[in-house]
This record gives C-alpha cells, structure tokens and sequence, in this order.
C-alpha cells in the first residue's frame, strides 16, 4: 500500500522524479576522480525559502578545520586541497549540505530550511505536540495560508484547504454561515465540528442558523494557525464534544523583540456571477395571453400586443447590485523576556449583493503573556467584538423573492414612488415589491461578543506543570425590526409593527491539568496529563413588540400603542462536567503511543445515563528514524499511524428525556399549559467507534510532502428527534400546537472514506518558485440501522407538499427519492395506450380526459418502474445523493522576484441538488417564477381542426419532445409537480475559489523609506465555476442533514475583486 | 518550596469549585416538566384548558369548513390552490394538501389528550380521585370529538391511545370502523359519568358527554347496515341519551339563531362543546377564520381577508325565502347590510355571495382590542344543543318512513321556530337530513352527516351529491335574482367510494402498514 502509494505519487509529478534523476545521475558524474592542489572555490549560499542570501552560514572541508563564513551577500571563498573535498554547508535553521567539489571553481548552494529545526508543533487538545510527534489524524493550516483567499469569515476560507473537511456555504450573505463537516456526517442533528478558540470553547448548542454565523465575530486576521482533529485518537481528549471532529484555532500572539506594527487594508467590489433565466415582459405577455386563452379568462388588455412593451422589470437586476467591502487591520506586537503582548484592532465592512443586505465588525484582541516568576506564566486571550447586521428582506430564499416578481411590475411608479401589481382581476396574486421593501422594511440584529480565556501556569519542577484556565464565551445580542405600513398597488399594510428582541448566552469553562514530560535516559520520552473541566452553558432572551406607531421616524417599542404589546421570553441551561487524562510514550524517537481517556457527565440526560466515558489509543511509527532507513537522505519523514477511540455526542435540546409543558392562550382560563414534547427517558449518548490509519511521508529535502488517511467511523445509538407519522401529533415538521418529536436512540450509520494532501514545490530555480498543494477527500456514508424496519426519514418540500428525500437502512443520510420522467409529455394518442397512468390509492386509473381528475395531453409521463402498469407512490425510486463522492482543493503558488501568484480551485464531485426554484418556475399555472423554460411548453393541436377538442384521437402536441407540461384550465390529477428526476440534477463543480497577484517590494527600497514590508495584491474571489447545475450555485450547505442538497433559493455567493496593500514598520 | 503550599490552596480550590453533586441537574428554565406537574385540581384544570384550542388549530384553519363544507357542496373556495378545488370536483387524492391537515390537525389533538390523560393518571400528588376523573374526562371527551371526525373522514384509522408508545414502534395498522366507534363510546361514556353537571362557562359538561354519545350512538346505528334501515338498539340509545340531555339538562336554545355566531354570546347555554379562542394566538395558533373575510376593510387591523368563500348555488336553493335569518347568518348574498361588520364606518354592504359565518368584523366591533385576523375571538361550537334536538327527532323517526311523533315534532319544531320558519308535521329522513344542512351550514356538518347517511342508505347519499348544482352563482341585489355560473371543473360523480377519504400519501409511504387490511382493536 505505501510503496503503491510512493509510486503513484512520482507518476504524478514528473517535476519530482525528473529532479531525483538529476540528483542521481550528478552523483554518478562527481564519482570520477582529477586531483590538485590549492583550488579557489567560490559561490554565493541563498536560502530556498526566500531566495535572500544567508549571511554566516559555515562553509568547512569535510574532515578539517578549515573553513570560511558567508558575507552580506551570502558569498564565500575559500581554497581546497583537491578535487575529492568535500564542503560541509551548515546554518542554523537550515539543513546542513555537502558537496563534493570535484572540477568546479564556483559553487552556489541553495539551503533548505530545516523544518524540524523549527520545531512545528501542533494543538492536540489540553497541550501541544511536535508535529513530527503526532499519533492522530491532524490537519493544520497556517493563518497566512487562510487569508489567501481575503475571506470575511475564517471558516469560508477551509473549503478544500483540509482534506476530509467539507465546507458549504448555506449562505452567500455577508457573514453568512457555512456548515462544516469533518469527514461526513454522523449524527442527524448539526454535524458541526468543536471550536475552541484559544481555549474557549464555542459551545455546540450554538444555533447556526437563520443565516447569521456565531463565527463572524473572529477577525480571519488574527489567526496564527487552525489545527483540525478529524479522528478519535486525536480529538477524544474533547470527549463528548468532539465526536464530529475539533477545530482549534490559535491567534496570534506577542513576540520578544522590538515592537512590530502591521496595517492591512483591502477594498473590493462584490458581485452576483448568475442569474436565473426569468421571462422578460414580451415574453411574460405572450404567456400569460396563451394561459388566459386556454384557461378561458379575460386577456388583460395592456398584454393586447406583447410585442409592442419593453423588456418590462428584470426584478434580480433589480435586487441585485455589485456590493463594496472594506478591511482595516491594525496590529501591534512585541515584548520582552518578561512580557509579550499583542494588540489588533479591525473593522470590515461589506454590504451585501442584495439590496439591504450588510455586514460590519469591529473588533479589538489583546493576547497577553507574563513570566511572573520563575515558576507562574499568567496570560490573557481577550477579544471584544461588535457585529452590526442588516438581513433586511434577504433571509434565506431572497432569490424565490426576486422570482416572484412578474416583469409587468415596474419598480417605481413615474412620481418616485414604490410600485405593486394594480390588477385586481382573478388568478393575480397580490405580490409585494421586494425591492421596497428591502428599503422600508428594518431587521438590523446586533452583537456583542466577548470571548476571554485566562491562565496561569505553575511550573513545579522543569517537567511537572499546573496549568488553570478560565475562559468564557459571552454574547450578547439584539434584534430590532419594524415594518411600516405601506401601500405599493394593491398590496397594502394598514399596520405599522415592530419587534425586539435581546437575548444573552454564557459559556463558561473552569479548566485545570497537570502536565509531566520527561525524557529518561535519552530515549524514553514521557508525557502524562490529567485534568478537570466543567463547563455551564446559559441563556436567556426576551422579547417585545408592538403595534400602531404613529411615526416611521420613532420606531422604540415604547412608542407604539401599549395596548398591542406582546412580549415573551426563555431561559434555560446546561452543564457538563468532565475528567480527563492523556499518556504519551516514545521510545527512541521511533515508536509513539498515545492513550485518551475521558470520563463526561452531562445534564441532558436522566440520572441515570448521565456519565459516559471517552477513550482512544493510536500508535506512531516513525519508520525513517529506523537503522535502514536512516541514511536515506531523500526521506525526510515515512511515518505509519494506527489510530482507535470511541467518541459520545450529546448534540440534542436540554430536557429531552422530559415531557415540558408550554403555555398557551386560552379563553377559559387566560392561559394553559400545553405539552411541548414527547420526553423519552431512556435517551442515552450516542457513540462513535472510530478507527484510522495514515501515512506521512515527506522526501527530497522537504520538497514533496503527503498525508494519506483512511478511516472508518461506525456511530450506533444516533440520536435524533425522529420524525413520526402525523399520526404520532410529534411529527417533525412545523404545525403550530404540534408535539415535539422525541430524541430517540434510534440506529446506526456509518461513514468511511479518505483523504490525501500533498504538499510540493516543483520548482525552486534561482529566483523562480512554483509549489502546488492539493487536498482530496472522499467518504462514504451508509445507515446501517434504523429504529424499526421499512422505517425512514423523510424531508418535505412545501409547495406542493410532498417528500423529496428519504434516509433508510442501505441508503444514506438525505437520499432523494421520488419519480422518473419517461421522455416527456403525453404527446399522441399512441403514448396513452402504451404508457402507464396515474391511479389512485385503490389502483384505479385517472380517466383520459382534459377535464378535472383525468391525465391528457400535455402531462408529463413518468415510468412504471415497477411494471404493475399503473402510477402510484409504489414508483418512487432512489434519485441520487446530496453527498459527494470527492472534495478536492488545487492551489498553486508562483513567486517570481518579489511577484506572488496563488490561484486555488475547489472542486465536488458526484453530488446532486434538487433545484427547487424549477418546480415552480416551470410550472405553467404558476403565479411567480416564470421562467424562460416555460415557453417551451406542451402545445396542443388538433388534427382535424373542425373536431372535438376532447376527443382522445384528435389532439396531438406539436413539440412531443419538451418535458415542461401544457396549459390545463383543469386540475392536474396527473400531479405534473410531484417531485421527480426532472428536478434533480448534477452538483458536480469546480469553482475557482481565488486568484491572488501580489508584490512584495525590495527590502533595499523599502529602507530607504523606513518600511519593514510592503505588499500590494490583487485578488477575486469565486473567479469562475464550471458546472452543470442549472441554478445559481451548485453549493448548497444545511445544517440539516435530511434537507441537504435542496437549493430553495437561497443567498448566493458573490464574485468578488479585492484590491489590499499589508504594511510593516 | 515556599510557593508549594500556595500552589496545593489553589489546588484544591480549583478541583472543588465545579464538583458540586447537582452541578448536572438542570431542570428547565422555561417549560414545566410533566413530572412536576398534575399536582393540584388547579394544574389539572390549566392542562385541561389548553385541549380547547392550540390542539385544533391546524383542523379548524384548514379543514373544518373545506371538508365539512365545501366537499358536501355548500361552499365553494375556487381560489387558494387546486386542493380545495379537488374537494368540490370529487378527485381528491391523497396528497390533497386539506385532506392531510385534516388527519394531522385530528391527530394532533389526540396526542394532547393522550398525553394530558397519562399525565394526570400517572401523577404522584394526592389529588381527590372525582376531579381527577372529571379531569380525564374532560381529555376523553375532546378525544372522542377527534375521532369521531376521523373515523366520519376515513373510517378505518389507528386508534391510538399511549403516544409514547410510538416512540419505540411508530409502525402501526389502522383498526376497523366498529372499533373506532366503540372507543369513542366509551369515552364518552366515562365522561359522561365523570365530567360535573354544571361547570365554569366552556367546560364541558356531562351533557355535553351525553349530547355527542346520542350523535355517535345515532351513526352506530347505521353502520354496517345497507337498505335504509338502522340498527333499532342503537336508535334507542341514540333516543334515550338525547331525551336525558334535553329533559334533565335544564339547558335551552338560544332565542336568537343570529346572534349565537356573535363574540357577545360566546358559550351561550346552547353550546356544548365549543374551541376557547382567544387573543394573543400567534400564527396558526388561533382562530384564523377571519381569513376567509370577504373584505380587508371589516378585518382587524385591516389586514388578512383573503376572500370569502363562495356559496354554493345549491346552498343557496335551500334556504326558503322565509328562512331568512338562517340564510343571513351563514352567508351574504350581494346587497345584503351588515350593520355590525366595521360598525364604526357604518358597516358593511355584500359585493358578493361568501360566507358569513365566523366573519365577525374587526377589533372594535368585537370589544377586543389585540385581536388580529390571526386570532379571531369568536368560539367555533363543534356541538350544539340544537343538534341534540335534531338527533333526538331522527332517532325517534328511526327505522319508519316517516313519524309525526310529538316529542320529534316538538323538538324539530323548536329549532325551526327560532330560525323564524313555519313548522312541519311530520318528519322522514329527508326533511330532516335537510333540517340539518340549513341548521348547521358552514359548521362543517353536512359531509359528516351525508358520510352518516352512507352507512346505511348509500343510494340515498350518493344522490344526494350527484343531484346537487355545485356551482358559484350570480346574485343581482336589485332584481334578487341568482344565476348559477359555469363549474370551476369537471365534478366527477360521487360513488360509495367518496364518502371515504384516501389516507395522507405521505403516511403511506412513512407507515407502508396502514395500506394493509385494518385489525381489530379489541
């Protein structure tokens, strides 16, 4: 498997292989021997990292004393006694060269950086590990890294950065939310990773939804480095929490030395990349007149002549607009042996393409670190943020909005003021003027957020630390809407109300461990750790609102008429409290053992099933520190890691073994009390076995690095509030008075897959790089078990109401189900004889006829997949997954001088979406959405024209081929819309996720103006995307894994054009 | 070493601080648990409230009038989506959207009850075992009025008593008609011994018990049988249990037929069992029946008619010029004045034949400031006293071809003299089927009555439909003249197959079992 491996590897990058011939056959030339004596040799020594010159590095004749250093300009000299010498090259930092001299006079080496010697060390989680040290599956990205592609928030910016990870967008919108899953999806509630953010713990309770991200208040400048644990053995030190994997993420912090100053800015331009396809007004005319026809209405007389209007309203023009964004970052850093300290200050701005939408953050950091004495380090992580948003109008479907306008409707009428649809005659819905109502309408929430993380670590002996911590994450929010009272048309608002909320979460963490590391005798290294955490998670909220204020201007809630007020509120908490330990064991830098164990208790269960135990073991080999292996100089690293841990996850509502009662309004007694859910006591954690297995390799001077892991997470016990028949009155689906479906234990699913990331430098010549990084992921998902047999797990759609995907045993989570499309429409009498038709329940088939309750002409045929001749919920079939079979990231980095080039692809592969906005908008008795497809619509003719028009033999469709249905003025019983392949399509994409030009000036010229650094760049964001989805954008992310994959039109992702500078004094 | 000892104080603080034993008991914050409450009557009565109203909102803002009345042809909705045109064409299949509210609004009160009755019965408190029972009776009554519906709707459902039982066995078949209604029997019957005779304004009562059990024991009469005859035990019962309601009740009509659909006289002693709306209903939650407002200007706020259901013009056929007061309160016909609608603005002149009942102006009108089209005021009466009166006379007319017994006489009488028309003399199954439809138009009746008639008369009932005009109408205010309009669809004509709905498609496929032949219950 590895050498499979290695080899494939090589075949794939002939720059590599071309660069280890050259390296053999060059030692096969300095093999011949030429003596003499005394020979000058020269040359200059660069660093391959940068290209400067190194300055002192030791140039030695192997076996002497004799020796030069480098100057200034990295060049030395220096005589040898014959052509067999051989000259050592050592540095710190870099890795020590030799080179035999043989016939040349010059020599230039290009010295690589020793990265071991840099001592990269990775978060494990309660501690640090050096990276070369590390037994799990461990992912890191560095801050800069990150902030290649200019993301807003920093989790955008993981897309395809990290293999096994899966990041979507589930919303375009400024600081929109992106749902993130590390190495498929487990559980049926949030498959959200654990952020610990300098220790402070993002709690998982957090609602992600509703199109606000809890993530957006950390500034993507701040972040030294993201480091994700993807399997047990790595994340179980998080117990409970970190079954869906851990993202710990580092921010930046003071350094010893003079005080360094650092001002970024970026401004840039934000744009929609598609749009949908809508009927311009001469072609809406045209089909309404065609629909008035057939249904036998009036035509509406200012459709007289379609094609004397104009193109009438292109309403996403109209909503959508190019965006401008701003980000100032200002960060001061330095210190001294005693104290360090860095402090950052930055604000982003950034309105949203559509119209209402904006997003502004200010936020300020101060990360601490003091050596009292010589036996306590306190310190602080302290961020304060203020998030400033408006969602105006642009909650998740702003593009059903926009298509639900009819382009007859102008935007303003001549005076200026907003327009409406006027007509009043039948099958015209009164639809509002999205485009006002962005502007009049207020929905402006506002955020607080504190996130601080103090600590003190007593150091008893050299080996034996004591580290507390406190830390907390605290937010504190308001929502303030108002809607006025309006009149655009016919659509009118005769109150005015408004609406406001406040709410506050506290999450706080009292941590203590003690850490003993010792290495015995030179090859026993030891490291031992055990500690105590609890963590209590509150919030509360309050809300009011009121009616009939008598001015726009003056929106308070007092202001409004007191006697309309309503007000509500909740409370509630949770806790949990955890022991852990962790025991790491090397033995002579060649194997490593690394055991887990954590013991969680958590108030979400009964009693009874509160306490639960976490563990995993993984063991390291570091197979290039082996005696055959030592002097092969071209493999840096081959490490194997073996890794197993079983992971619980309590990710469900507080109380959920209880049965609540909510109070409701009442006329016989004020008010009742209600039941709210289904309790079920006998809820338990739910538990994941996860095992892993994964190579790291890295060869030729670091040039070539791979990360290979395959890994199997088997989950039984799911938890989930489990839809029942609406029989049950605790269906999942929202229907006011419902009970609440309980959480239930209810099966087993299993995710298996791998992912790969290579890392290499193709080129590295003179002043010219060029580095390549790619990540691919693959998973599979399957369930393996559910609560009872045949049962499964349905999501709807909701207009028409109907299920579009189902989760059963075989299957995996979020499988679209529903019928297949037989070519297309009933076009000649032919087809109805031959071709199945829709029945009912009792198997009675629906009558040939253009009336009400019978199939004709124009309906679209769907197969008989189970041959019993007829069409019934029976011929409902597997239509494809939400979830893609590969992820993958391709960077590429080109530096030439001081010129940088970075352009990053992501890419997914095999998934489907069902492009909801279709459903309708292809609908011909649609109200809204109409687009172009349409006009493609079954036309029916008669054969013989004097006929009847209802005889089966005597109408034909004259286009048979179109799969868009005919205009009925009847009732279609042939359910045209049931949910069907014809809306699935393929989400396959690659996206051209950043293109970034920069140039670093020369530090010559720089000094000459009393500057440390200076970049300019250039950068756009979602360049371009290759795909064959229909709809705007292929990538739709949810939090819930029933309703993946279904794109109801939500917030797409702009394309965006960025223009920044970063200065250092 | 002198630090040691400061370090081991910090130590031990820090270990201990979280380590508390109830660190992890987190009762709610927010909701009452059901294990701490049902501890006093009191509690007992604040859970009972609640099954009057939130519970039933989906049914009744959805389905109570598209399939009470618009499938047996008194209203017709052509408007507001292709379902509720199903429901007057006769092709309702099972994924009509109104069909599906219907089951699950039903169910959904079953639930509540079912878990308001497992809550009381398994409370630990020492709560007197008579308001206990009273308690749970009231939860059986209101669950037998569910599935009474149910079982008129779609005959053989699940009948389901425990619904934490799903939670480990969702999967369950549907149990046969005769079980359905001996359940809702027994229900009753046990409410009727437990519920008080007399209660606060609302609660129901033993009459009201007993006023539903003569209706279920009056359509168990006719179950099962075909031919026109009823079974007679049944018909006694039916009789027996009417007669105790309308002689020891002590309860009367209320004079004005008009004014009982009016927020003023809300749980009049004519009311049974009504729904306890209120203000303060968020959306769905309340009575949203002023959504079917004929106009925005008479609604709340202005805000939320979304347009009158039509009446039928076969509807309209029915009501005799005489029968006025009936007709005037159920639905308006163009030109027709209703002082009391926006009274403010001097009311409210029909442009059109929609109905009337439940529309009952704004917040002004209504005395009740907060309330909004959301949540309507007016308390929907499910069961009346007049309907007792009603079943009384037709179980007395029982298996004969007519009767002019002088109890039904008197009775019938009753109800037709309030609404200002002439008396009859004698009674048959017609007369009185047709009493009924004019009585409790828009009430959501006429399909169950007509599903009723099926059991044992199908020939009958299935006429009934195909003779009807099921068609809007014009009305001409001056010349008082109505012209039916063209059908909004082809209507398919009924068989014995109509008077059953198709189970939910969605169901189906969740439970593949409720396709299988139905079991017995008991």
């Amino acid at each position: 498997m590895t050498l499979l491996l290695q080899t494939f590897v090589l075949m794939k990058w002939p720059s590599v292989r071309r660069w280890s011939l050259l390296a053999i056959v060059f030692m096969g030339l300095s093999a011949v021997p030429i003596y003499g004596q005394n020979i000058p040799v020269s040359g200059v020594v660069k660093s391959t990292l940068d290209n400067e010159p190194l300055i002192g590095v030791n140039v030695v004749i192997k076996g002497t004393t004799t020796g030069a250093v480098t100057d200034v300009n990295g060049t030395y000299k220096l005589l040898v006694n014959s052509e067999d010498d051989v000259l050592v090259f050592s540095s710190i930092g870099s890795i020590t060269e030799e080179i035999k001299v043989g016939n040349k006079s010059i020599i230039n080496v290009d010295m690589m950086p020793d990265i071991t010697a840099l001592d990269e060390v990775v978060m494990v989680g309660y501690g640090t590990a050096k990276r070369e040290d590390v037994t799990g599956a461990i992912s890191s990205i560095s801050g800069d890294e990150l902030r290649k592609t200019q993301p807003v928030t920093f989790d955008q910016a993981l897309q395809g950065k990290v293999a096994g990870v899966v990041v979507q967008q589930t919303s375009g919108q400024p600081g929109g939310g992106v749902s993130v899953q590390i190495r498929g999806m487990s559980s049926f509630g949030n498959n959200s990773p654990l952020y610990v953010i300098d220790g402070v713990i993002i709690g998982q309770g957090f609602d992600s939804g509703g199109g606000t991200n809890p993530l957006a208040t950390i500034s993507p400048s701040d972040i030294e480095s993201i480091d994700v644990l993807k399997d047990a053995s790595a994340s179980a030190i998080y117990g409970s929490q970190a079954t869906n994997g851990v993202i710990i993420i580092t921010t930046k912090r003071g350094k010893e030395g003079s005080p360094k100053i650092t001002y970024d800015y970026s401004v840039g331009m934000q744009q929609l990349i598609k749009q949908y396809p809508t009927m311009d007004l001469q072609e809406y005319a045209q089909f309404i007149n065609d629909r008035a026809a057939v249904w036998g209405f009036d035509e509406r007389p200012e459709f007289a002549n379609p094609q004397y209007l104009g193109k009438g309203t292109n309403w996403q023009d109209e909503l959508f607009r190019n965006a401008p964004m701003s980000n100032h970052v200002l960060t001061l850093s330095g210190g001294n042996d005693r104290t360090q300290y860095l402090l950052s200050g930055s604000y982003v701005n950034q309105e949203g393409i559509a119209l209402g939408s904006e997003f502004t953050r200010t936020s300020l950091r101060l990360n601490l670190d003091n050596k009292t004495t010589d036996w306590l380090k306190i310190g602080t992580s302290l961020q304060l943020t203020h998030v400033d948003e408006n969602i105006n109008s642009t909650g998740s479907n702003v593009i059903a909005e926009a298509l639900w306008q009819t382009p007859d409707i102008p935007v303003r009428n001549p005076d200026g003021s907003f327009a409406g649809e006027e007509s009043n005659e039948g099958w015209i819905q009164k639809r509002v003027n999205p485009y006002a109502m962005a502007l009049v309408n207020k929905n402006n929430p506002k955020r607080n957020q504190v996130f601080a993380n103090f600590y003190a670590e007593i150091a008893f002996t050299k080996d034996l630390t004591f580290r507390n911590e406190v830390s907390g994450n605290f937010s504190f929010r308001t929502e303030d809407q108002y809607k006025p009272k309006y009149k655009f048309g016919l659509a009118e608002r005769l109150t005015n109300e408004a609406f406001y909320s406040y709410s506050q979460d506290y999450y706080t963490t009292f941590r203590s461990f003690l850490t003993y590391a010792k290495v015995f005798n030179s090859k026993y290294n030891v490291n031992a750790m055990v500690g105590h955490e609890a963590q209590v998670s509150q919030f509360e909220n309050i809300n009011a609102g009121r009616n009939g204020f008598v001015s726009d201007n003056v929106t308070n809630i007092g202001s409004g008429d007191a006697q309309t007020a309503t007000n509500g509120g909740t409370k509630g908490d949770n806790a949990l409290e955890s022991y852990f330990g962790r025991l790491t064991f090397i033995y002579n830098d060649k194997y490593i053992l690394t055991g887990n164990v954590r013991a969680d208790g958590s108030s979400k269960f009964a009693p009874d099933n509160r306490w639960v135990a976490t563990y995993s073991g993984a063991f390291s080999w570091k197979i290039n520190n082996e005696g055959f292996l030592k002097d092969v100089k071209r493999i840096n690293e081959l490490k194997l890691r073996v890794g197993y841990g079983l992971t619980n996850n309590q990710n469900i509502r507080n109380n959920a073994y209880l049965s609540l009662l909510g109070t409701v309004p009442t006329a016989l007694s004020g008010s009742a009390q209600l039941t709210t859910n289904l309790g079920n006591p006998d809820v338990e954690w739910e538990k994941t076995e996860y095992s892993n297995v994964g190579l790291d390799v890295r060869l030729f001077n670091w040039r070539l690095s791979l990360s290979v892991d395959a890994y199997n997470r088997l989950t039984n016990d799911l938890l989930m509030q489990i839809p029942l028949p609406a029989y049950s009155g605790a269906s999942a689906d929202w229907s006011p008075g419902s009970i609440g479906a309980p959480y239930i234990n209810i099966g087993a699913v299993r995710n298996r897959g791998f992912d790969l990331h290579l890392n290499s430098t193709n080129i590295n010549k003179g002043d010219f790089t060029w580095s390549t990084d790619f990540t691919l992921s693959h998973n599979k998902n399957k369930i393996l078990k559910l609560n009872t047999d045949g049962a499964s797990l349905t999501a709807k759609l909701f207009d028409p109401e109907q299920i579009v995907s189902e989760t059963k045993v075989g299957g995996s989570m979020g499988d679209f189900y529903g019928y297949v499309v037989d070519g297309g429409v009933f076009a000649t009498a032919s087809d109805f004889e031959n071709h199945a038709l829709p029945a009912t329940n009792d198997g009675v088939t629906l009558p040939i006829t253009p009336n009400s309750g019978g199939v004709w002409y124009g309906d679209l045929k769907f197969k008989d997949l189970n041959g019993d001749g007829i069409i019934t919920e029976k011929d409902r079939t597997y239509l494809g997954s939400p979830i893609p079979d590969f992820q993958l990231g391709l960077g590429n980095t080109f530096r030439y001088k001081g010129i940088d080039l970075n352009i990053f692809f992501s890419a997914s592969i095999g998934n489907k979406v069902v492009n909801e906005m279709r459903i309708r908008g292809e609908y011909p008795s649609t109200q809204f959405g109409f687009l172009k497809a349409l006009k493609n619509h079954a036309v029916l003719a008669l054969i013989d024209p004097t006929g009847s028009d209802s005889d089966v033999n005597n109408v034909y469709v004259t286009n048979p081929n179109t799969t868009i249905v005919g205009l009925r003025n009847t009732n279609g019983a042939n359910q045209n819309q049931r949910f069907s392949d014809k809306y699935v399509e393929d989400g396959s994409f690659i996206r051209c996720k950043n293109i970034t030009l920069g140039y670093t000036f020369p530090k010559e010229l720089l000094g000459k103006i009393h500057l440390e650094n200076l970049r300019v760049y250039a950068n756009v964001t979602n360049a371009f995307l290759i795909t064959n989805y229909t709809g705007m954008d292929p990538e739709v992310g949810s939090w819930n894994p029933l309703r993946a994959g279904i794109d109801s039109g939500f917030y797409p992702q702009a394309r965006t054009f960025t223009l920044g500078l970063n200065i250092g004094l | 070493m002198r630090y040691i000892y400061k370090i081991c104080v910090l130590f031990t603080v820090l270990f201990t601080v979280s380590c508390q034993d109830d660190f992890l008991d987190r009762p709610s914050l927010s909701e009452i648990s059901a294990e701490n409450f049902y501890q006093t009557k009191e509690e007992l009565r604040l859970a009972t409230a609640a099954l009057y109203g939130k519970p039933w909102a989906r049914w009744h803002n959805e389905a109570y009038i598209p399939l009470g009345d618009v499938m047996s042809g008194n209203i017709i909705i052509p408007y507001q989506g292709a379902d509720l045109v199903e429901l007057n064409t006769f092709t309702i299949s099972g994924s009509n959207g109104r069909s599906y509210s219907g089951w699950k609004g039903l169910y959904m009160v079953v639930a509540h009850c079912n878990t308001t009755i497992k809550g009381i019965e398994n409370t630990s408190a020492t709560i007197a075992e008579a308001d206990k029972n009273a308690a749970i009776a009231e939860a059986r009554f209101i669950r037998a009025m569910a599935y009474y519906h149910l079982a008129l709707l779609w005959g053989e459902v699940p009948i389901i008593e425990d619904n934490t039982k799903l939670i480990t066995s969702p999967l369950i078949n549907r149990n046969i008609t005769a079980d359905v209604y001996r359940f809702i029997a027994e229900d009753l019957i046990f409410a009727a011994e437990n519920l008080p005779l007399t209660d606060a304004p609302g609660r129901v009562t033993t009459w009201s018990a007993k006023g539903l059990l003569s209706k279920v024991y009056l359509t168990m009469a006719g179950l099962g049988q075909s031919g026109g005859t009823r079974n007679q035990e049944y018909l006694d019962l039916a009789k027996n249990t009417a007669k105790d309601v309308i002689e020891n009740s002590g309860l009367d009509l209320f004079p004005s037929y008009y004014d009982l659909f009016r927020t003023q006289y809300n749980d009049s002693p004519e009311s049974l069992f009504a729904l306890q709306w209120t203000v303060g209903a968020g959306w769905g939650e309340g009575n949203m029946l002023l959504t079917y407002s004929p106009s925005m200007e008479i609604n709340p706020q202005k805000d939320g008619g979304w347009g009158g259901p039509l009446t039928s013009y076969d509807l309209y056929l029915a009501y005799t010029e005489q029968d006025s007061i009936r007709r005037k309160a159920n639905f308006m016909l163009t030109g027709d004045h209703y002082p009391e609608l926006n009274a403010a603005e001097g009311g409210y002149t029909a442009t059109n034949s929609t109905m009337k009942k439940h529309i009952i102006g704004n917040e002004v009108d209504n005395n009740a400031p907060s309330m909004t089209f959301t949540s309507s005021i007016l308390h929907t009466q499910l069961l009346r006293l007049a309907d007792v009166y009603l079943v009384y006379a037709e179980a007395i007319l029982g298996n004969n071809g007519s009767t002019s017994d002088a109890d039904a006489l008197l009775y019938f009488n009753m109800v037709r003299e309030r609404a200002g028309v002439d008396p009859v003399t004698a009674l048959d199954i017609d007369v009185i089927f047709d009493e009924r439809r004019l009585e409790f138009a828009c009430e959501g009746q006429y399909w169950l009555d007509l599903v009723r008639l099926s059991y044992f008369n199908p020939v009958k009932a299935i006429d009934r439909l195909n003779n009807q005009q099921r068609v809007t109408f014009e009305y001409d205010g001056d010349t008082k003249e109505a012209t039916p309009n063209d059908p909004i669809g082809v209507i398919s004509p009924a068989t014995l197959a109509t008077f059953t709905l198709e189970l939910p498609v969605s169901e189906v496929i969740a439970n593949p079992k409720l396709l299988e032949p139905a079991v017995a219950y008991y």
